[in-house]
């Protein structure tokens, strides 16, 4: 469960690191970007994949070059984008009931089967997501160090006006960082929907447990937020197995009160940094 | 006389519906050190972030280098060859002094890019002996100095300084002062830096003091009476 969650948390913290913009869209973005994967899915399993994510990049550039960043450079505060990108979400579900006539899908990605270890069992494709979500960090930090754009990110992320002083496109650094993270949070609705499955809303389960894991974690705080989707994923494993699947969510999100009055700002600490 | 680089046209910029600036004309020339001097809220740093870019003014014409820059962006600004070095958070302070440098040359050739870099640590070797240290863990006057290297790095024709010697100890004032006058002196740039500090007058070669956002004078060093100067700061006695 954690390994799947990493992905959107990934994303979250992606956007939310760079832009400093919350993005309760991202999530119904990246399930749109599984329904588009499943509709291709019969003819080529690797090209179905590469189109949703690529459409979910899109979108997520889109969205951000045509109105989060105008509205950001307005002066937008953290109420407006909350219910901009909430009305973001509801347009592309509202998309996804006029374009996708079913409900609710399957993706069926051939299974890696179980691993066990230690007297437990796991889904090969949560420990895939996993370590691709470990994978992406690990080249997005590469990228930090050895690439122009990667520092440029670094730099926007930290400060955004100084960046545009010394003359980085942050206008750019924005749309490419929203793009990524719905891309991300596609692959997350991949990995999702082939375990579980996909419905029209479930972007809005991915998407706000995704920013909830994100801001245990501390938001922005990408390695606070891995950390926070495997723990928040045992306890959701945990709780289901003990108490029973009704429980799940009660449990929680008790945690995630508790964790937040403890430490208000994450695990690891909330910082508007890659 | 020359054309100015930079020239500012009945500039007016209002913060709500107070006018900081009002009706401001300003120029540099070439390869020219201009101080712009004033007591505290004259609209210095008002001036500098209106000519950058980073606040949009209700009225007037910036020209730089012959273009009409008033309603560009701070990127196409900064591509024409305008800086602005910030008073405050004018350092990337998660990064490593290296790294801060090498965003910095973003805008410059590639070929042209280690010299300016070895530039701002020929000038401050002290970063270059702290490259690796994540910048906020520098001393402020070291912070100080790495926002300048960001300025030289970043190679820009006109480069605004807003207030560099503000909170540095007094020695290290005279020292930070003839470093930007070597600058100058090396990289022919022009330097427009607004200073609360009276030893600007030390290398600045114009002055302009503004007060309550109106220009109280504009005159060469050389024309300058201290007492003027006094005048600005602690009210003229008639």
């Amino acid at each position: 469960m954690g390994g799947i969650l990493s992905l959107p948390v990934l994303g979250v913290a992606v956007i939310y690191g760079i832009t400093g913009i919350p993005n309760f869209a991202i999530g119904v973005i990246g399930v749109f970007g599984g329904f588009v994967t499943w509709y291709f899915l019969s003819y080529n399993m690797g090209l179905a994949i590469a189109i949703g994510v690529v459409v979910c990049f899109i979108i997520g550039w889109i969205v951000q070059r045509v109105l989060l960043t105008p509205i950001s450079e307005m002066g937008g505060d953290a109420t407006l984008f909350f219910i901009i990108t909430i009305a973001v979400g509801f347009v592309f579900e509202g998309l996804l009931r006029a374009i996708f006539p079913r409900p609710n899908i399957s993706l069926e990605l051939p299974r890696i089967g179980t691993i066990s270890f230690a007297g437990f069992s796991v889904e090969g494709f949560k420990i895939i997501a996993l370590l691709f979500a470990i994978g992406t960090l690990i080249i997005i930090r590469l990228m930090e160090e050895h690439t122009e754009m990667g520092k440029s990110w670094q730099a926007t992320s930290q400060n955004l006006k100084l960046a545009k002083l010394i003359g980085i496109k942050t206008t750019q650094v924005f749309s490419i960082a929203s793009g990524l993270g719905c891309a991300l949070a596609c692959i997350g609705a991949i990995f999702w929907g082939s375990l579980y499955n996909l419905q029209l809303s479930s972007g809005w389960d991915l998407g706000f447990l995704g920013f909830i894991v994100a801001v245990v974690g501390g938001i922005g705080n990408i390695w606070g937020g891995l950390i926070s989707a495997l723990i928040m994923g045992m306890v959701m494993s945990f709780s289901g197995y003990l108490l029973g699947g009704e429980w799940q969510s009660v449990i929680l999100y008790c945690i995630v009160i508790l964790v937040l009055i403890i430490a208000p700002k994450g695990i690891l600490g909330s910082e508007r940094s890659l | 006389m020359s054309e100015p680089v930079l020239k500012v046209t009945d500039l007016t910029t209002c913060y709500g519906s107070i006018s900081a600036l009002k009706s401001i004309n300003f120029y540099a020339l070439d390869k020219e050190i201009v101080g712009i001097v004033g007591p505290n809220g004259a609209g210095k740093s008002t001036l500098l972030e209106s000519i950058a870019g980073s606040l949009q003014p209700v009225e007037g014409v910036i020209e730089l280098l012959g273009h009409r820059i008033e309603h560009f962006s701070v990127l196409k600004r900064r591509q024409l060859g305008l800086m602005l070095i910030p008073q405050e958070a004018n350092i990337f302070s998660m990064m490593s002094v290296k790294k801060n440098l090498e965003v910095s040359v973003i805008l410059s050739d590639r070929e042209k890019r280690e010299e300016l870099i070895s530039y701002a640590y020929e000038l401050f070797p002290i970063l270059y002996e702290r490259r690796k240290q994540i910048a906020n863990t520098l001393s402020g006057g070291q912070q100080r100095m790495l926002a300048v290297g960001i300025g030289i790095a970043s190679n820009a024709r006109v480069m605004l300084i807003d207030e560099p010697s503000i909170g540095l100890a007094p020695k290290l004032v005279t020292k930070f002062f003839e470093t930007l006058k070597k600058i100058r002196d090396d990289t022919k740039k022009t330097i427009v830096l607004s200073e609360q500090n009276i030893k600007v007058l030390n290398i600045a070669d114009r002055l302009f003091g503004l007060e309550a956002g109106e220009i109280r004078f504009d005159e060469r060093k050389e024309n300058l009476s201290r007492d003027v100067v006094k005048d600005l700061y602690l009210g003229s006695i008639s």
